[in-house]
């Protein structure tokens, strides 16, 4: 019984990280239809950002996230600007944009490498290597710490969207992108802010997988499956949907995990993606895609 | 009467432009050339005669070879279906454990096993179609990855075949300039064989209902074509030539481990030379592969590190996407400017 308390434990506070890694994904796709392979390559970025400020100034990773956001933020406009922009009439757009994000993705990896080379890079504040003890159960704080503000980073994130007028404005976008457009919602602005906001997610999820997990440049592979595994099963596009998927997976994987070793615990990913496509290719909440 | 009449003459307007996009339209004039070309590759080895070593370049060409068939292959599926997989080294890899394997296990060679090498690929990949062409687009794209990832864990933690260390294969003997020679052979004959595939392919039946998936999928299943089908076929077609290439390309290396195959450098190659050269054209890969191949060796000769070498291909792919989405031979052919030398068409 401890055992599985446990693991529902680890699970769930992972689910929360894997959670906030998602949440931009879905809400670029949302948005724009893009399917951003890119993704993870942004969070390793954000990673690095973190790393790098705690191993110079010795600034924590959790107080370091906000610079990581905006660095990240910023970065996003740029490559929005500068790539995805002019494809919105491209004929082909789905196709396109996939294979423009997976050029991006194959950049930055080899920027990253040249920049930092591939050895593997953790940041260690005091924390990562802390745990609490609750009873007979055990918790690493470091994972703890990530779980907490990834769940509050994305409660602050649906209530900018639910209650803000540029939340209204994404929202109403992600729903019927012509009629929002017919009704006077600045489509241009809304898709560049939101490909911002979605990669300083990113951004901000590297900052706190910075201590959780080791990181290195060509990482970002593992994790494009797995993050597309959470957001296919909640549905694309919906941001509850990559809430729930992240804890269903993260929960799941906890168990294969301490069941049949690490290794397949990553596998419980790739399979539930080809499951999940296979059985309902719309996800739990989400509409049929295209 | 007139009616009729009229009839008629629509009915035979569309069966000859019917057969002028499907039938063996040629205007002729280039395949002697091509013929020449080929006839200067397969003397080419004979420059070891001289006495210099001409390993090198042999090399470069063989590996060239390799692509241009792994590329023609993978245009089958992502040109003419227009179904874009990221994970098509799988299909290498599988080719190259069999006849790794093989060769290892009994020793038989794998000039004799790549045919079977490439076969077991086709089973797989007609398998792996089966499941994931239920889905199209975007949802495609991300279940090859997923498809790369389950094959790079089983792989590096299937004992039999070593794990992630993988095997050696014994090394065939011979006086060193003569050691690149029959791999050069057999990857120059997969190579045409697949441009010859595509070729016929191209101007078939079959080719015609690719093409027809590729523009609008739900118009091309109500005009009766067997949609499923046609892309599970493409699908383990493409899937053959990848495979043959993995089976010699293994016994080329002297060892078979996931991380010569399944690196995703490598199925990055085969969508960026598609994309350059031109999707859905004979010609285009061959014309991506060349181009990427000197770009790629330009690249090491001067900087070395394999990390700029894949920041270079990311940016590539970035400009060839947003300013020739039609690569080469398409954007040429567009402005009717395509040398009759590469319209393979």
């Amino acid at each position: 019984m401890t055992d599985i308390l446990q693991i529902l434990l680890i699970g769930a506070v992972l689910g929360g990280v894997y959670a906030l890694m998602a949440s931009g994904l879905t809400l670029i796709f949302g948005v724009m239809k893009i399917i951003n392979l890119a993704h993870p390559i942004f969070i390793i970025i954000g990673a690095y950002v973190s790393y790098w400020l705690f191993t110079l100034v010795g600034l924590d990773p959790i107080l370091s996230m906000p610079i990581a956001m905006i660095v990240l933020f910023c970065l996003g406009i740029v490559v929005y600007k500068l790539i995805f922009e002019r494809e919105a009439a491209s004929a082909r757009y789905s196709e396109m944009t996939v294979l423009l994000t997976f050029a991006v993705a194959l950049s930055f990896d080899g920027l990253l490498g040249v920049l930092f080379g591939n050895t593997q890079r953790i940041t260690s504040p005091s924390y990562a290597v802390e745990a609490i003890l609750l009873g007979d159960l055990f918790l690493p704080k470091g994972q703890f710490y990530a779980g907490l503000v990834s769940i509050a980073l994305i409660v602050a994130l649906a209530a900018f969207l639910k209650f803000t007028r540029f939340g209204y404005a994404i929202r109403a976008t992600t729903q019927n992108r012509d009629a929002a457009q017919l009704l006077g919602v600045n489509v241009g602005l809304v898709s560049t802010v939101t490909f911002g906001i979605g990669i300083a997610l990113a951004g901000a999820s590297g900052a706190l997988i910075s201590f959780i997990f080791s990181f290195f440049p060509a990482r970002h592979w593992e994790w494009i499956a797995l993050l597309m595994s959470l957001i296919v099963l909640g549905g694309m596009g919906r941001l509850m949907g990559a809430v729930v998927g992240a804890f269903l997976l993260a929960i799941v994987s906890a168990f294969v995990g301490s069941y049949f070793g690490s290794t397949w615990s990553m596998m419980t990913f790739y399979l539930a993606l080809f499951l999940i496509l296979l059985v309902r290719p719309q996800g739990l909440f989400g509409e049929k895609m295209e | 009467m007139n009616q009729r009449q009229n009839f008629d003459s629509v009915l035979a307007e569309r069966e000859a432009y019917n057969a002028a996009l499907a039938g063996a339209r040629r205007r002729g004039g280039s395949r002697p050339a091509l013929l020449a070309v080929l006839v200067v590759l397969a003397l080419f080895p004979l420059v070891q005669l001289t006495g210099a070593n001409w390993n090198y370049p042999l090399h470069l060409m063989l590996y060239s070879f390799m692509y241009i068939a792994m590329t023609s292959g993978w245009n089958i599926l992502g040109g003419f279906a227009g179904y874009i997989s990221i994970g098509h080294n799988v299909f290498f890899c599988i080719g190259g454990y069999v006849s790794g394997m093989l060769l290892a296990s009994y020793g038989i060679s794998s000039f004799l096993t790549a045919p079977l090498a490439g076969a077991v690929a086709t089973a797989v990949g007609f398998c792996v179609g089966f499941i994931t062409l239920r889905v199209r687009g975007p949802a495609f794209i991300i279940s090859s990855i997923a498809l790369l990832m389950v094959a790079r864990i089983l792989f590096d933690n299937w004992d039999f075949v070593g794990g992630s260390n993988g095997v050696s294969l014994p090394r065939m003997e011979l006086p060193v300039q003569y050691v690149k020679i029959p791999y050069y052979y057999a990857m120059l004959v997969i190579a045409v064989a697949s441009l010859v595939a595509s070729y016929a392919i191209r101007h078939s039946k079959f080719g015609l209902g690719l093409r027809a998936i590729s523009q609008d999928e739900i118009k091309a299943e109500s005009a009766g074509i067997d949609t499923r089908f046609y892309k599970i076929l493409a699908f383990a077609i493409s899937a053959f030539f990848v495979g043959m290439a993995g089976a010699i390309w293994g016994e080329y290396m002297t060892y078979i481990r996931p991380n010569i195959f399944l690196i995703i450098l490598v199925a990055a190659n085969m969508v960026l030379m598609c994309i350059l050269g031109g999707k859905g054209t004979v010609a285009g890969p061959v014309v991506g592969t060349v181009l990427l191949v000197a770009f790629n060796e330009f690249f090491v000769s001067q900087f070395g590190a394999s990390q700029i070498n894949i920041l270079g291909t990311g940016i590539v792919m970035i400009l060839a996407l947003m300013f020739f989405p039609n690569g080469i031979v398409g954007t040429l052919r567009r402005m009717g400017k395509l040398p009759r030398i590469l319209d393979w068409d």
